[in-house]
């Protein structure tokens, strides 16, 4: 709000040419170039020498699925949107935005996060993983195969999140009970009722782990 | 054309299993063995699009990001009844990161009053309801120009519950007699009835026919008559993917990705808002997640990103949040059903009369189906069926439509009738069903559940009491003739499946791909399919349990029709008849002489042209159908339950249940199994847990969100058991009907005379809540104040 | 969500320099527009923000800030939390788990595994009601500065059973049940690091006392930790919850029970109700009833009475009356 003039012409309504146009080039909620004041924000804008970061864009890095990315984001901007937005890894969803349903779990610093409640600027210069990465090396995640194995997605939207609970289990108990995977998927909504078998797959998969 | 007549399986393997001749087309293929003699069909086949699902690749409307895209939010009404007296949308214009903003005309939604000026605005008729929309760079931007929107309301009275909507003096949601049209697999809403104050009907017929003898002599000849009232609450789809469309209006040709069950529909709906030949609009559903009846058409909001792409110039995606989607995207109705059944001593049905009020909010299709007049056996039969209007979000069809309503009446007073004759549930089925399927399945179900007379209601010790139920299902086979395949081969040894129509989560991808991969002796892994464009020929509707029935018949015939060009190829290169070939394992083979073979591959590479294209569509059912294109009474499903009643508490858990299914010739036995225990925890959810809440006093829903409006989650989860019966019909090409809608109907009922089972008293309402259990067992004590 | 600005602090004065509100007062109307609030697991702020009832300038985070997040024990001072220990943390210490069962058994029964990860305790005490008129910003409620409580004649199953008449609303927090069953005291920083410490006890506020707010906290001041005094020797802890679903949900009702027990016979005991009233409730009836009683059926039974004697149902959630007088007896009866 009291960005220090720095004018820039914002886009014309109706001159915009979709071909120079990348995909999320500061398009979106996260990425935005329009402040709600009308004015233009750069990026790479320094943060400012009070600490305060915002409320405008700003910068900042995080490393995704083991890759360093810079970001430009504004505060409010919640690392699930940051996520698909601005990173296009739509593989994390947003079923309730409020926590719970836990659709959009990523790992933050290898802990169960829920992205549509963890602000992106906190994330700063910390590590996420989401579904597109626990697959290493072109392998798939035992979890992953045992959920194709046993059927464990219908409509597919809750799989994300689901995954990235119970490989959180796998990652800590190398021999869980079907107590121990209700446990860990208690967060977990799923509407189609696949929850049968993401049970089954995730016990099948430790064994195979 | 042309008939031939052939042998077709028919029948109940280990039961009844037999052969029916059928005259059919000559361009019909040949029957198919039953299941058991077969390589890719009736096996369980991994789904071909799970690797996207598992990686997070799979792209649902959601995922769209295109070019230049803008976010459109909607403003919504704050109340519930309201005259619009003015609008001034002139700040939100000049908000920076604004490109359009566009007004309703009017009311895109619900009932359509006869006198079009009730449907213009300015008129509310439902907190929630859509008023403008705001395309803008970002989604927050377009809501903070939302907030900068003046409007001028002049509130009126307004009712949100049905109670308070029958009462004499209740203010009128409608002041005209008002129709609507159905969606697919919906509930049938009868055309031109009369309204008076809140109340439109009564309907009285269904495709079943109207009513049946006489009730009144069938209630005197009766030995005994039970009575009483049931109610259901109102449900809301929830589907993990909100309703959405991402609109392209680019050039005249419009492209609209949506989360939808039909790809038709919506370009169809589409078309027609904005004056468009179909062949302009492009509907593309690659992922969606989940719909359950509620996304058939293109909706207000897909109307509204319409307006906001066309006025802007650029693609709008307008996904709603979960508040919207509890609110204003559909909803199962509510009901209120006084039933009354007479039987004989030994069981024997003598009549049966039910009367039903429901609201679907500002819309119709709140009747409770057919299943009480087309269940069970009963010379007698009469229903009245009536819509009540109140100030609420429209209904919209959901999972077996007014079924899961009418189930859970009905299969409680035959076990209510069952107690006062004191007899055996599963026996007083035996006596008043007269469906064999039903029959195998009692005797399957029974015997898998270990299923015995139940000990008497409330019998077992201790405070937590355990219980066991049954509650049987019916829903019609329909079919869809538009119904179309193409299948494309090509030199390369390609074979590419396709059709508009999509898949909602049941795996339509996978049987379509196991039904050519059978026929043509591959894997599904050799098969590519291409769906859920509305570029590709036209596909039903995931509505009405339709999908397996309409369209794996015309991907069989068309591979067949494939098969009988590449014989041709292959009897030339392995110098024999095509007769003589069979083809297996991938490959083209002689008969008598396995060893003489070529790789299908090799078949492919010696086609004439690059690519050969064959589509097929729906031939009529074999034999013909039934009623219209209903073929009825063949998709029956009995479940059993176990639960524990803790009596001092009044939770309920539920531990097992048992679910005996048919669907005529099953395809891929896990996808099946999967969709039955979906039937099955969403049937538990609305035993026990889900309500839509609305506030009388204020006309707002207090429970829009996924934490108040209870859902079971992992420790809600039963045992499941699922016993799934062969039922050979003789029907079509592949023999196939679908699942989705009968796995749900049966389940609430069954949880209910379960419960009954377990603690002695019957709960006549839905949700089972701890409250309503420690009500009936006389344990709270009202408030001396109240 | 408005458009606001972010601060991480590093240290409890940094961030009391920084905040110049609390975050109830910012949902009350005449908000200030220059409102900086603070954050911890940041669960409830953001659910207020994105429903637009708070709508803060400035967030001013503490999880960073070194040391509170601790949880030590001292033989004489007890069982000490800082108050960014998260739920999770609490819910899998093992000397609580030994010690301080019913602390234990609340904070694994709350939320989701996600959400007891990032959720804080101090979050947790500071949390505001759950109840759906005040988190509707459709509904201008008692809470919000209006005088109607829309539960009263409304929606009101959940509700409060005691001390309802204002306001309806429950407190969210099932760890304060617990905490309030422990004698816990609460350490609270303020303006110059002055620290002091507040019985549990003196915490919550009732909305007859001042409906803008649930706890005494003010603006310039921080919880930085929660005390816990050591267990003597013959304490037992029971805590129950009973929710509509097992797997995550908010109490319909829940219990936390600590008694001083020499064998079966209970020298003294607090019994604190969750769910029950706007604030978690000590139940003196029901502690009355068991003090130097042997715990049997008929003591523990005599207690879940005492303590529903008074109850003052609405509409809808007299049902709650004897899930407490259950769950009251079987905590009772888990001590011995």
């Amino acid at each position: 709000m009291k960005q220090k003039e720095k004018k820039t012409t914002p886009p014309q309504k109706g001159t915009f040419s979709r071909r120079g146009f990348l995909k999320g080039a500061g398009l979106t909620a996260a990425g935005t170039v329009i402040a709600s004041s009308g004015v233009m924000t750069l990026k790479g804008q320094q943060f400012p020498p009070d600490k305060t970061l915002g409320p405008d864009v700003v910068n900042i890095r995080m490393k995704v699925n083991g890759k360093a990315r810079q970001l430009s984001i504004e505060p409010r901007t919640t690392l699930a949107d940051a996520l698909r937005i601005e990173l296009q890894l739509t593989g994390t969803k947003i079923g309730c935005d409020r926590g719970s349903c836990s659709a959009c779990t990523v790992w933050l610093d290898g802990v169960p996060t829920l992205s549509c409640m963890t602000l992106a600027v906190e994330v700063d210069e910390r590590e996420v993983t989401t579904i597109e990465g626990l697959a290493t090396k072109g392998k798939l995640h035992a979890l992953q195969e045992a959920f194709i194995e046993h059927d464990a997605s219908q409509c597919g939207f809750c799989t994300s999140g689901m995954i990235m609970s119970a490989a959180n289990l796998l990652k800590e108990n190398s021999d869980p009970d079907m107590e121990d995977v209700k446990d860990a998927t208690r967060g977990n909504f799923c509407r189609c009722g696949t929850h049968p078998n993401v049970f089954s797959a995730t016990l099948d998969a430790a064994k195979k782990m | 054309m042309e008939k031939k007549k052939i042998k077709l399986p028919h029948g109940i393997p280990g039961y009844n299993l037999s052969e029916i001749e059928r005259e059919i087309p000559v361009t019909e293929p040949p029957a198919w063995p039953v299941n058991e003699e077969l390589k890719v069909v009736g096996k369980r086949i991994k789904r071909t699009d799970a690797l996207a699902m598992v990686t997070g690749t799979a792209q649902y409307t959601a995922d769209v990001q295109l070019p230049g895209m803008l976010y459109g939010r909607m403003l919504r009404a704050d109340f519930p009844h309201a005259k619009i007296k003015s609008i001034d949308t002139s700040a939100a214009e000049n908000y920076p990161g604004v490109f359009a903003v566009h007004v309703f005309d009017n009311m895109i939604e619900g009932a359509n009053p006869k006198d079009s000026q009730q449907r213009n605005y300015p008129e509310v008729k439902y907190a929630g309801q859509a008023i403008l929309g705001v395309a803008a760079t970002s989604n927050v931007i377009a809501e903070e120009a939302l907030q900068l929107v003046k409007v001028e309301y002049e509130f009126k009275d307004f009712v949100a519950d049905i109670d308070d909507a029958l009462k004499e003096n209740a203010p009128v949601v409608y002041a005209t007699d008002v129709d609507q049209e159905g969606s697919d697999g919906g509930e049938e809403i009868e055309q031109g009835l009369k309204s008076k104050g809140n109340v439109r009907g009564p309907s009285e017929g269904s495709f079943y026919g109207g009513p049946r003898g006489d009730p009144e002599k069938g209630f005197a000849e009766a030995d005994v008559i039970v009575e009483g009232t049931y109610r259901t609450q109102v449900q809301t789809h929830c589907p993990m993917e909100t309703h959405g469309v991402v609109v392209d209006f680019d050039h005249g040709d419009v492209t609209v990705y949506a989360s939808t069950q039909s790809t038709k529909g919506v370009r169809n709906d589409f078309a027609e808002h904005f004056n468009l030949p179909k062949s302009k609009v492009r509907v593309i559903c690659d992922f969606m997640g989940g719909g359950f009846g509620a996304k058939h058409g293109l909706g207000n909001f897909g109307v509204m990103a319409g307006h906001l792409s066309k006025k802007s110039g650029r693609p709008v995606s307008l996904m709603l949040d979960r508040k919207e989607e509890h609110v204003s995207a559909g909803n199962r109705p509510n009901s209120i059903q006084h039933m009354k059944i007479g039987a004989l001593r030994d069981g024997t049905l003598t009549a049966m009369k039910l009367v039903s009020y429901g609201t679907a909010g500002v819309g119709l299709g709140a009747g409770v189906g057919h299943i009480a007049q087309a269940m069970y056996e009963c010379p007698n039969f009469k229903s009245q069926q009536y819509d009540v209007f109140t100030n609420a979000g429209p209904g919209a069809a959901f999972r077996a439509p007014g079924n899961v309503q009418g189930a859970f009446a009905l299969e409680q007073i035959v076990d209510e009738l069952s107690v006062v004759l004191d007899m055996d549930p599963l026996k007083l089925r035996d006596v008043i069903d007269k469906s064999t399927i039903r029959k195998v399945e009692r005797i399957r179900g029974a015997e898998k559940f270990g299923w015995k007379n139940p000990k008497e209601a409330g019998s077992s010790n201790g405070p937590v009491k355990k219980g066991v139920g049954l509650a049987q299902a019916h829903w019609p086979r329909f079919v869809n003739l538009d119904s179309t395949v193409e299948i494309r081969v090509m030199r390369d040894g390609a074979i590419e499946v396709r059709s508009a129509v999509q898949d909602i989560g049941t795996g339509t991808k996978t049987i379509l791909a196991q039904v050519v991969a059978e026929e043509l002796g591959l894997k599904t892994e050799d098969i590519t399919v291409m769906i859920g464009d509305t570029i590709f020929p036209i596909g039903p509707s995931s509505g009405g349990s339709i999908v397996t029935g309409a369209i794996t018949p015309p991907a069989r015939n068309a591979a067949y029709d494939v098969k009988l060009k590449l014989l041709d190829i292959a009897a030339g290169r392995l110098e024999t008849e095509t007769e003589n070939i069979i083809t297996e394992n991938g490959f083209f083979m002689i008969k008598d002489n396995p060893d003489k073979k070529l790789h299908y591959k090799e078949v492919l590479s010696r086609m004439r042209t690059e690519q050969l294209t064959v589509t097929a569509s729906r031939s009529d059912d074999y034999g013909g159908f039934m009623l219209g294109t209903i073929g009825y009474g063949e998709l029956g499903s009995v479940q059993f339950v176990e639960v524990s009643v803790d009596t001092e508490t009044g939770f309920i858990k539920v531990d097992r249940v048992v679910a005996a299914h048919s669907c005529g010739r099953p395809l891929n036995i896990a996808q099946i199994e999967s969709q039955v225990n979906g039937g099955i925890i969403q049937g538990i959810a609305y035993a026990l847990y889900e309500n839509r809440i609305i506030d009388k006093d204020t006309g707002h829903q207090v429970n829009a969100n996924l934490d108040q409006y209870k859902m079971p989650f992992s420790f809600e989860i039963p045992e499941i058991g699922i016993e799934m019966v062969e039922d050979y019909g003789a029907r079509s090409s592949t023999d196939a009907t679908g699942i989705g809608e009968p796995a749900n109907i049966a389940t609430a009922a069954a949880v209910a005379n379960a419960v009954y089972n377990a603690i002695g008293v019957r709960i006549y309402e839905l949700p089972i809540t701890p409250a309503k259990v420690l009500e009936a067992l006389n344990k709270v004590k009202k408030n001396d104040d109240e | 969500m408005n458009k606001f600005s972010f601060y991480d602090a590093t240290s409890i004065e940094e961030a009391l320099e920084k905040v110049n509100s609390t975050v109830s007062s910012t949902i009350q109307p005449g908000a200030s527009e220059q409102a900086s609030v603070l954050k911890a697991g940041g669960i409830d702020l953001l659910d207020l923000i994105k429903e637009g009832l708070s709508k803060p300038e400035k967030i001013v985070s503490i999880r960073n800030i070194p040391g509170m997040d601790e949880v030590s024990y001292d033989e004489k001072k007890g069982l000490s939390l800082g108050a960014n220990v998260t739920l999770d943390k609490i819910a899998t210490n093992a000397r609580i788990k030994e010690d301080y069962l019913a602390l234990h058994q609340a904070a694994e029964k709350a939320a989701t595994p996600q959400i007891r990860k990032m959720a804080t305790l101090g979050g947790n005490l500071a949390q505001r009601t759950r109840c759906w008129y005040f988190r509707s910003m459709y509904h201008d409620c008692f809470r919000k500065g209006s005088s109607v409580c829309y539960a009263q004649p409304g929606e009101n199953q959940y509700h409060a059973i005691v001390m309802n008449e204002d306001c309806a609303s429950v407190h969210s927090s099932s760890l304060s049940t617990a905490l309030m069953a422990f004698d816990a005291a609460i350490e609270i920083t303020g303006q110059g690091g002055k620290v002091k410490v507040i019985s549990i006890h003196d915490f919550f506020v009732l909305p007859s006392v001042d409906r803008t707010r649930e706890s005494i906290l003010e603006a310039n001041e921080i919880i930085t930790a929660v005390i816990i005094p050591s267990a003597k020797g013959e304490t037992k802890s029971h805590y129950i919850k009973m929710g509509e679903r097992e797997s995550n949900d908010w109490p319909i009702a829940d219990v936390a029970v600590v008694a001083e027990l020499n064998e079966d016979k209970c020298k003294k005991a607090n019994i604190v109700l969750g769910a029950a009233a706007p604030v978690p409730f000590l139940s003196e009836p029901a502690m009355k009833v068991v003090k130097g009683k042997i715990i049997n059926e008929e003591s523990a039974t005599a207690a879940g009475k005492a303590a529903m004697a008074d109850a003052t149902p609405l509409s809808q959630n007299a049902y709650k009356i004897p899930i407490f007088e259950t769950i009251i007896k079987r905590a009772l009866l888990a001590l011995v």
